[in-house]
């Protein structure tokens, strides 16, 4: 009976999506962090800034029955040929693009990790150029500060005006006219005034600056030096031929997000890297993650080089200096590699993160409880350091006691990267150490 | 709208009313708005042409409106409201034969709101569009002053909103009434008990329990297991002020209005798209669109009918299964001859020429519900003929997911769609005692339909039941064919084996 023009046009629907969006967002902190954490896409993804996460939409639980894999799941009409791989995103996804900042931030928040700014960070002075503090009567003409000169320059044509007013008797206008005609000079002011043939021209009264020489006012400077706090990451890698390419996606994985965290952190960070099997070297970037060498491993000789490093390049009263190494725990000579490593830790280094990267090893195995642990090198760390072994939803924690900023992780699978990268920036773990 | 075109489609209307009435439509004046595609999709997503403020309403019209603008697909053609007097969207960027054609299809909407029982049911309820609009405006209040309490509010009620009584007629009776009325019921059995009769022996066990129920009778809630958990909760939880009231009435309000709706989806879009068809065939044929306008709906209408290899076509199924009752009932396919009749080759041409294919739809549109429709009329041969499977879906080693047929038997599709059909797809939980270990604590009963319950949105339902009721949550379920017990208090579930012990009475 009625056909009629809608008027009204909703917002209601953006706003309340804008909600949904938030939740995601919140809900992608909480569920789907290791998955993101993992993929390999972000990792590799060079200078992009964001990245395309598939984020689920939010569904409101409800009693529903239990879904077993492979059971029955849709329906559907028609032949069911030509079916392949569902390369099609279900409907419960959508993609979206999240700025990698925004990630970290999401999850620095998520670990709760600003303390870490407060404590360990050690801050240095760091000259910035220099910096306007105050005035002077004295200073290059570059330097001037005209706002102040001009002020003094103001005051200055008053006392005069106040004194020619005072010496001849003449009303304001007269002297302002004669200090004009005689450019501010003073003593010519006075001779025109005393004249008696002086006639005033000037209409109207306009004050204007008067300049002395000690009128003139500069800018005073001086070197801005401000608190900073600096990082560099020592990051080393064993290239022996047991480390593979998938393990060295692990080491990789972690290495991009821990550098991404220590950024956020630091105003400014440094890396370096070295590769080793039985020597080490310093490498660019590049090739850290692209080598492949066969041959034995020895740790030492990058805890050696490391050690050298902080000496010469990194002292640890200017430089907040996190070590991380991976490898796959093999090692020629682990109590050479021991003794390396306690040198390192006796630098007042910020951290040292070991991952061993072994997917193969058993627990047992690496805390020699069985025989065959002698060459694996966190077995050996775990006797000789002081340390406390500890599970943490199947991820094996060698974490240092007081005064020995020491983390070691298995990772066996990249699920693991995601609860490793947290045990190694845990608030606090060392807030009782005498540091 | 150009201002022809409106004058046109306003003539169209007319035109429309007409022959749905001579095809035995019922009719009534209904409102038609033309509205952007984002006003429509606004819609469909909050269920009301206004109603309330909430995320999940907000991914919905997000969900749409990205498939709309990106793929032009799920084309939001047509909304229509069953309000007293019905009203429709009409979304302006169609062309103008698909106003048409959606003018025809609400009003074949219109004639299911009027004459199905159960949507019937629903136009009894209060003025729910109006409720909705007024809902929109308090609980925007709500938020200014509560904040996100309201969202924590209105997330635990959507969780529980369909958990009504499966009987849409049924008024949640007061619990007084319903403890009156078993304490009759007890006190009559136990009065016949006590005559002395020389027909029975004396049974002292049973007035025993008799006794025993005439005594807890007073102090148990609810009086009976109520399927109703969200009324139970908004009648007996201590813990809300009169806004969270509020807003959890409202919430089952719409849910309960929209519940026939829900329950006739199948029935309501065939329906509709059958005499869609039908109305357009006769616009043309009376010479009142063009052969290209009635192209143009073929088109239209070929897409929304075609079948999907992922999801069931409620369009296509449909219209499919009207056209199938008609042409059985039209030759004389039924009844105990036919269905008894071994002799293949003779059952395929069977036509008793009985022509009652008319009156059987429209029997079928007066009187079923979906589920019906399935057990009653969805024949072997009509699931052949649609090919309908049901697919399960396997994860491959590198986590690629694929698609694989697991059943196409008659027998099972019937089954499943049954189990879809009925009570929302959801499992049967009663509310079992409101006073458990008389702490107040809630005793929720999931009743076994042969299925366990998803652990993952299981507790998280919990927990929003939890938040509502405020205190301990129990629910009984079963885990690997053996009943168990899960309780909620805080954040933390615990299992045990002691379920509550309930003399049948």
């Amino acid at each position: 009976m009625a056909i009629v023009n809608s008027d009204s046009v909703g917002e209601r629907g953006k706003k309340d999506a804008r909600r949904h969006r938030e939740k995601q967002k919140e809900g992608v902190i909480k569920n789907q962090l290791p998955e993101i954490f993992s993929e390999e896409a972000i990792i590799t993804g060079k200078g992009k800034r964001t990245v395309k996460i598939p984020i689920r939409y939010i569904e409101i639980p409800t009693f529903r029955p239990a879904q077993n894999s492979g059971e029955s799941y849709g329906i559907g009409q028609g032949n069911g040929d030509g079916w392949g791989a569902d390369n099609e995103p279900g409907i419960d996804y959508i993609e979206t693009e999240v700025e990698i900042e925004e990630l970290i931030e999401m999850m620095l928040e998520d670990l709760g990790l600003p303390n870490l700014v407060n404590k360990p960070a050690k801050q240095i002075l760091v000259e910035l150029g220099f910096k306007i503090s105050g005035k002077s009567r004295s200073g290059p003409w570059s330097l001037l500060n005209s706002a102040a000169t001009a002020k003094e320059g103001i005051k200055r044509f008053w006392g005069y005006l106040r004194y020619l007013q005072k010496e001849t008797g003449k009303d304001e206008l007269s002297c302002f006219d004669v200090l004009k005609r005689s450019n501010g000079i003073l003593k010519d002011a006075l001779e025109i005034l005393k004249d008696s043939n002086f006639q005033p021209q000037a209409k109207t009264f306009e004050p204007f600056p008067v300049f002395d020489n000690e009128d003139l006012r500069f800018h005073k400077i001086k070197k801005e030096k401000r608190p900073e706090s600096q990082a560099v990451i020592i990051a080393m890698m064993d290239v022996s031929g047991s480390m593979s390419i998938d393990k060295k996606y692990l080491a990789r994985s972690m290495l991009f997000w821990l550098t991404a965290f220590l950024r956020d952190i630091y105003e400014r960070v440094e890396i370096r890297f070295i590769i080793h099997h039985t020597d080490a070297k310093l490498v660019d970037e590049k090739t850290f993650f692209s080598t492949g060498e066969s041959g034995g491993t020895c740790c030492y000789s990058a805890y050696e080089l490391a050690e050298n490093l902080i000496d010469t390049q990194y002292p640890t009263n200017q430089w907040n200096v996190y070590l991380f190494h991976f490898s796959d725990g093999d090692d020629f000579d682990p109590s050479r590699s021991t003794e390396a490593l306690k040198k390192c830790l006796n630098k007042d280094i910020s951290m040292f993160g070991y991952g061993q990267i072994s997917p193969e090893m058993s627990i047992e195995k690496m805390l020699g409880k069985s025989n065959v642990g002698d060459n694996n090198l966190l077995g050996v760390f775990a006797k000789q350091l002081p340390i406390i072994h500890s599970n943490n939803h199947g991820l094996q924690i060698f974490a240092g006691k007081e005064n020995c900023p020491f983390i070691g992780v298995v990772i066996n699978d990249k699920k693991q990267i995601w609860p490793a990268i947290q045990e190694y920036l845990k608030k606090g773990r060392w807030d009782n150490a005498g540091k | 709208m150009r201002e022809n075109e409106l004058k046109r489609l306003k003539q169209l209307e007319k035109e429309i009313k007409r022959i749905a009435e001579e095809e035995g439509l019922k009719t009534t004046d209904i409102i038609f708005e033309i509205a952007p595609a984002s006003r429509v999709i606004e819609g469909m997503a909050y269920n009301f042409p206004i109603n309330f403020s909430h995320w999940s309403f907000g991914r919905d019209y997000e969900r749409t409106r990205t498939i709309y603008e990106h793929t032009g697909g799920g084309i939001p053609y047509e909304q229509v409201w069953n309000f007293d007097t019905p009203k429709a969207f009409l979304a302006e960027s169609n062309p103008f034969a698909l106003q048409v054609l959606t003018v025809a299809h609400v009003y074949a909407h219109v004639d299911f709101f009027l004459s199905n029982c159960y949507c019937r049911s629903s136009r009894l309820s209060v003025d729910i569009a109006s409720q909705a609009r007024n809902a929109a405006a308090r609980f925007r209040k709500y938020e200014e002053r509560y904040g996100q309490e309201v969202e924590k509010i209105i997330d635990a009620g959507f969780s529980i909103q369909w958990h009504q009584h499966p009987d849409f007629f049924r008024k949640e009776p007061e619990e007084e009434k319903v403890r009156e009325y078993l304490r009759e019921k007890s006190r009559n059995e136990l009065a016949q008990l006590k005559t002395p009769s020389h027909l029975k022996k004396p049974d002292p066990k049973r007035i025993a329990i008799l006794e025993k129920e005439l005594m807890e009778l007073s102090e148990r809630t609810p009086p009976e297991p109520t399927y109703d958990i969200l009324n139970y909760i908004i009648q007996h939880s201590s813990k809300f002020k009169p806004w969270a009231r509020d807003v959890l009435s409202v919430i089952r309000s719409q849910a309960r209005a929209l519940a026939p709706n829900g329950a006739t989806k199948l029935l309501n879009e065939g329906w509709a798209t059958y005499w869609h068809i039908r109305i357009m065939n006769r616009l043309l044929k009376e010479k009142l669109i063009t052969s290209e306008e009635h192209g143009v709906v073929n088109i239209f209408n070929a897409k929304v009918t075609r079948e999907s290899d992922n999801s069931f076509n409620w369009y296509r199924i449909g219209v499919a299964f009207f056209e199938h009752v008609k042409e059985r009932w039209d030759k004389g396919r039924f009844g105990r001859d036919y269905e008894e009749c071994e002799d293949y080759f003779k059952k395929i041409h069977w036509d008793t020429g009985a022509n009652k294919g008319i009156k059987k739809i429209f029997e079928v549109r007066s009187a079923y519900s979906d589920r019906m429709a399935v057990e009653d009329l969805f024949s072997d041969e009509f699931i052949k003929q649609q090919q309908i499977y049901i697919y399960g879906q396997i994860k491959d080693a590198d986590g690629s997911v694929f698609r694989e047929k697991v059943a196409d038997d008659p027998e099972i599709i019937r089954t499943i769609l049954k189990r879809l059909f009925t009570f929302h797809n959801l499992p049967l939980v009663t509310v079992e005692d409101g006073n458990y270990d008389t702490h107040q604590h809630l005793y929720l009963k999931h009743h076994d339909t042969g299925y366990e319950l998803d652990t993952m949105h299981r507790d998280k339902t919990l927990e929003k039941i939890f938040y509502l009721w405020g205190k301990k949550v129990y629910l009984e379920t079963q885990h690997e064919g053996k009943p168990i017990l899960f309780s909620l208090e805080g954040d933390k579930i615990k299992t045990s084996n002691n379920i509550r012990k309930k003399q049948p009475l």
